[in-house]
């Protein structure tokens, strides 16, 4: 704690590091509070795409917690992140530190990758998604192989998230990419160190490395945190949020009350309480890892 | 022996990777039916035609066109994002100011918000500037350090950095713009690096955002030209065209992304942080 | 104290929200009958062949009209809601729009959106059209769009399986649930109906009860026709479908098919099932994935005393022109071209469907351009007693009822009595919601 406690360079303003932030803050009153004020305002009206717009108060807050379907695409999108997030920690650490190695060839597997997360939201990845995971899919010939039964992966409401997550799994090129660049920056001695004293590397990785980046894994996780709980796109793409809205996330609804439905003041009523979920998710990890937001930024 | 097992292993994982695009490459030349009926990659003939038709589009302009006006955005989007955020980044990181803990604050708080919810407040803004059917929207927030993700980032990066090198370089007579990037920008390049990619990369792929504000098919980015022709509701439908045009639409990202990764890799030494 | 406050609160809102509303010109401007020199912006989604023959008409109109100039905006369906509705919502839409059905409804849910047509008959020449289909494009007696085609569903079989199978294709309700039998001794199926953005299960299940009772689903003015009951009969008749072979139910079809449109699957594609419900103005998708002339029309289902009612009919897209353009004289003749023109219906041909204009649909048949599937199906249907799809009915939220009521009842969640009435309510509250709007 204390050791953040510096002063500023001799011959430096106070007012410096304002300099070289406001450009930061006009963006941010322009570009995020603007919007986020509009949006908090239309909240609380009958918005819709053509019309007169009223202000109702709490009337779509009330409505969004009677509602059956807003509560199932909360547990949804909360479930979602809950087995993707650190899932997708695990591997994208392990293929950074995997490709990380300096061997011949290194670069083109490294773009190979992340082609996943280039590819985004690709028909390729649907049609492929398709051939693996549909009753003839090549999941479940496999499964067939090895004489268990096959699984109702798109059918079975219990089973459909799964496999968009999986697609996110598979997609883990940029936060891999964070990870390499952090893995970068660990001065080799380290290890060359942990060599002499006969440390395999298991147990550098345990004792160098992990330490070394636990900034970027705490990054990388409010990141993902973020972004799980915001998806959309993927459960669009794959499943259109079916069988039975077993993967219809927060997202999803947003998006559909925003454009297919043209409820503005309810789709942006459901928006704060989905910013009120992530605050609260990411206040709790800060909390949980004893950082304090002054410490990471 | 354990180098060809690490071979192994990730040349295993990197076909997984990349079957998908092998497979993209191979659906480009195939007929509707053979695309979803295979799961195989190469087709039964190869018809360059279908490329040539893409390559062209139904409109006037070619996808050369649209390949320029996506780098007339992407460019000084990229240039702008890097530069905007590495200022922010390095006055949180370095320096003490007044009111730094709230915006700290904020800078995580506007990470959070769905951003879905500033497309319709953000399209009225730009209306009521005239700046509509321009770049200046889609380029103009980059400059201002819009994406907060990449501040957040950095600062972790910057605080990788001993404090002692600013130290060194004040003594040297650097100030506080040589510090930053005659000091400290090469110590946390492969981010600064990474961030760029990410400009360029969601740039390419965002839709949304010029689908609403570009009206004039003259100035669409590749990411409309790319959807031109992919009409679900309609009559015909040629995959195969759809799927090459989408191909194309692949190549600058790769190429990217090919050329950015050596700046990620490992073997720099304590020793040479400090040059 | 309080009353301050809150007058205070009521102010700072009143503020806030024309600052991040939509404050436009709400003036109209009108019609001065005369054509002037000026720029008209047109905008529609497409395929590729709609692309190169609309910019070939506007190319003809550039050499009609060389002072009126043509901006064209297109794109893909993707999306394209999205860009209209934010252009209307900001008043920066182009002059003249290609539309959908139901976004008359969500863009003018009293009429009052789009240019009331009527004003511009000095321009735009109505003749050629039915009063029915003109009727389409009515909201509280303003006429916001003209009808570019009509289009309806009609089956369309793989003509290769049945004729393995040695069975014609159904012609009665009862003839189409017999099949199912026949067909599962292959683990065949002769239908396809799908609960995605299409939603063609409940789509034949109204067909079938509007057949069946005489009465219409919901009226034009969005009246919910059905009664709880018949909603149930509905649904009843889909798990009868299930039961009986004829299609997939929910589960092994989304198994099998994942999320991709039904052109798209393998099971289509190789004819393990061998039916599709889908418009006339795009089966040509279904026809190319299958051996050229596999795919055929099939009659239109009846009961057995050969009652052929029930069955429906829409717009397919209709032209509206923006109330905030500065040229409606301009924008209606330029619309009175694309529509009438003889010149240009030819060379815009079936991109947009079967023209809704005589003079347009005299000048394909004179060129010899309305031939294949779609013409047959929907000269077929011309001969049937239709009923005219509400735009109400196709609602995406409504959608989004149905399909659940649907997969409820697939899934065994309740049985139909249940879905029924949940259906029921959340339809007729819907709609009094969407109807409010109105005035």
């Amino acid at each position: 704690m204390k050791k953040r406690q510096y002063k500023n360079p001799t011959g430096v303003s106070k007012y410096t590091g304002l300099l070289l932030i406001s450009p930061f803050i006009a963006g941010f009153l322009l570009f995020t509070l603007y919007p986020f004020i509009c949006s908090f305002i239309l909240g609380m009206t009958n918005s819709r795409t053509v019309g007169q717009t009223e202000f109702i108060g709490f009337e779509n807050y009330k409505t969004m917690f009677g509602s059956s379907s807003f509560r199932r695409a909360l547990e949804v999108t909360l479930k979602y992140a809950i087995i993707l997030v650190p899932l997708k920690l695990i591997v994208s650490l392990m293929t950074a530190v995997l490709l990380n190695l300096e061997i011949k060839g290194i670069g083109f597997f490294r773009t190979a990758f992340y082609i996943p997360s280039i590819l985004g939201a690709n028909l390729a990845v649907v049609i492929m998604w398709q051939y693996l995971f549909t009753a003839k899919g090549l999941i479940n010939q496999f499964l067939e192989l090895f004489g268990a039964s096959p699984i109702s992966w798109y059918g079975d409401p219990d089973a459909a998230l799964y496999i968009i997550i999986l697609l996110r799994l598979w997609e883990f090129g940029s936060t891999m990419i964070i990870f390499l660049a952090a893995l970068r920056d660990i001065p080799r001695e380290l290890y060359d160190a942990a060599k002499v004293d006969g440390c395999s590397c298991t147990r550098s990785f345990f004792s160098i490395t992990l330490p070394q980046i636990k900034g970027v894994i705490f990054i990388n996780l409010i990141l993902q945190t973020i972004s799980a709980l915001q998806e959309f796109n993927a459960p669009y793409m794959i499943t259109s949020g079916g069988p039975l809205k077993s993967t219809y996330t927060v997202g999803m609804l947003i998006y559909d009350e925003m454009f297919k439905y043209g409820e503005i003041g309810y789709a942006n009523a459901v928006s704060w309480v989905l910013f009120t979920v992530i605050a609260l998710a990411v206040g709790i990890m800060y909390l949980v890892t004893g950082r304090t937001e002054r410490e990471t930024t | 022996m354990k180098k060809l097992s690490v071979y192994l292993i990730i040349t295993a994982v990197a076909a997984v990777m990349l079957y998908p695009l092998l497979w993209l490459l191979g659906a480009s030349f195939k007929s509707n039916s053979e695309i979803f009926s295979s799961v195989w990659f190469i087709p039964d003939s190869i018809d360059l035609s279908i490329w040539k038709n893409a390559w062209e589009t139904a409109t006037p302009y070619t996808m050369g066109h649209y390949f320029i006006n996506t780098f007339m955005i992407i460019i000084p989007k990229t240039v702008f994002a890097v530069i905007s955020s590495l200022l922010a980044a390095y006055g949180f990181a370095r320096f003490n100011f007044p009111l730094k803990r709230l915006f700290s604050s904020l800078l995580l708080i506007g990470m959070l918000m769905p951003a879905i919810v500033k497309i319709m407040p953000m399209f009225l803004f730009w209306r009521d500037t005239g700046l509509l059917d321009t770049y200046i929207p889609l380029v103009f927030p980059a400059l201002l350090a819009e994406e907060g993700m990449f501040v957040f980032i950095l600062i972790r990066f910057f605080n990788s950095v001993p404090r002692e090198f600013d130290e060194a370089a004040r003594i040297d007579g650097c100030g506080t713009m040589r510090t930053l990037f005659l000091v400290l920008l090469p110590c946390i390049k492969p981010a600064v690096t990474s961030i760029a990619v990410f400009t360029f990369l969601w740039t390419m792929n965002d839709f949304l955002n010029p689908l609403i504000i570009i009206q004039s098919v003259k100035k669409y980015p590749l990411s409309l030209a790319l959807r031109l022709s992919v009409d679900s509701t309609g009559q015909s439908y040629e995959q195969c065209k759809i799927i090459a045009v989408s191909v194309i639409g692949l190549i600058p990202s790769i190429t990217v992304f090919a050329l950015a990764q050596k700046k990620f890799v490992k073997g720099i030494t304590a020793g040479g942080l400090s040059g | 104290m309080k009353k301050i406050v809150s007058l205070f609160t009521a102010i700072f809102f009143t503020a806030v929200i024309s600052a991040c509303g939509k404050t436009k010109n709400e003036k109209i401007t009108k019609p001065d009958g005369k054509l002037d020199k000026c720029t008209l912006r047109f905008s529609w989604w497409g395929g590729d062949d709609r692309h190169k023959a609309t910019l070939e008409a506007i190319e003809l109109w550039n050499t009609i009209h060389p002072e009126i100039e043509i901006i064209p905006e297109y794109g893909g369906w993707d999306g394209w809601t999205e860009k209209v509705s934010s252009q209307v919502s900001g008043g920066t839409e182009p002059d003249i729009m290609q539309i959908n059905y139901d976004w008359l409804i969500t863009l003018s849910p009293d009429g009052s959106g789009f240019y009331d047509l009527n004003e511009l008959n000095s321009q735009l020449d109505l003749s050629c059209f039915d009063k029915d289909v003109l009727s389409f494009g009515e909201i509280n007696g303003k006429l916001n769009a003209v009808t570019v085609s009509v289009t309806g569903r009609g089956l369309f079989y793989n003509a290769d399986v049945y004729d393995n199978l040695g069975v014609k294709f159904p012609r009665t309700w009862d003839e189409l649930i017999a099949l199912g039998d026949t067909f599962r001794k292959k683990d065949l199926y002769p239908l396809d109906l799908d609960i995605q953005s299409g939603g063609t299960a409940w789509y034949l299940a109204i067909v079938y009860v509007q057949q069946l009772t005489g009465r219409d689903f919901i009226s034009m003015d969005g009246e919910l026709g059905f009664t709880a009951d018949d909603i149930r009969i509905a649904l009843d008749f889909y798990k009868e479908m299930e039961n009986s072979g004829v299609i997939r139910n929910i589960q092994t079809r989304t198994d099998e098919d994942g999320n991709t449109a039904l052109y798209q699957s393998p099971e289509f594609i190789g004819g393990k099932v061998a039916g599709v419900l889908e418009w006339g103005s795009s089966v040509g998708k279904y026809e190319s994935v299958l051996p050229e002339g596999t795919l055929k029309a099939g009659p239109f289902l009846t009961s057995d005393g050969g009652n052929s009612s029930g069955w429906m009919i829409k717009p397919s897209m209709l032209y509206a022109v923006s109330k905030n353009t500065k040229y409606p004289d301009e924008a209606a003749a330029f619309m009175d071209f694309l529509l009438n023109n003889k010149e240009c219906a030819r060379i815009l041909g079936t991109s947009r469907g079967i023209p809704a204009s005589q003079s347009a649909e005299k000048s394909l048949e004179e060129n010899g351009m309305l031939t294949g599937l779609a013409h047959e199906s929907d000269s077929m249907l011309e001969q049937l007693d239709t009923v005219t799809i509400s735009p109400y009915m196709e609602l995406p939220q409504m959608k989004d009822f149905y399909n659940t009521a649907i997969e409820k009842v697939s899934y065994d969640l309740c049985d139909t009595k249940t879905a029924a009435e949940e259906m029921y309510d959340s339809v007729t509250e819907y709609l009094n919601k969407v109807k409010l709007r109105k005035h």
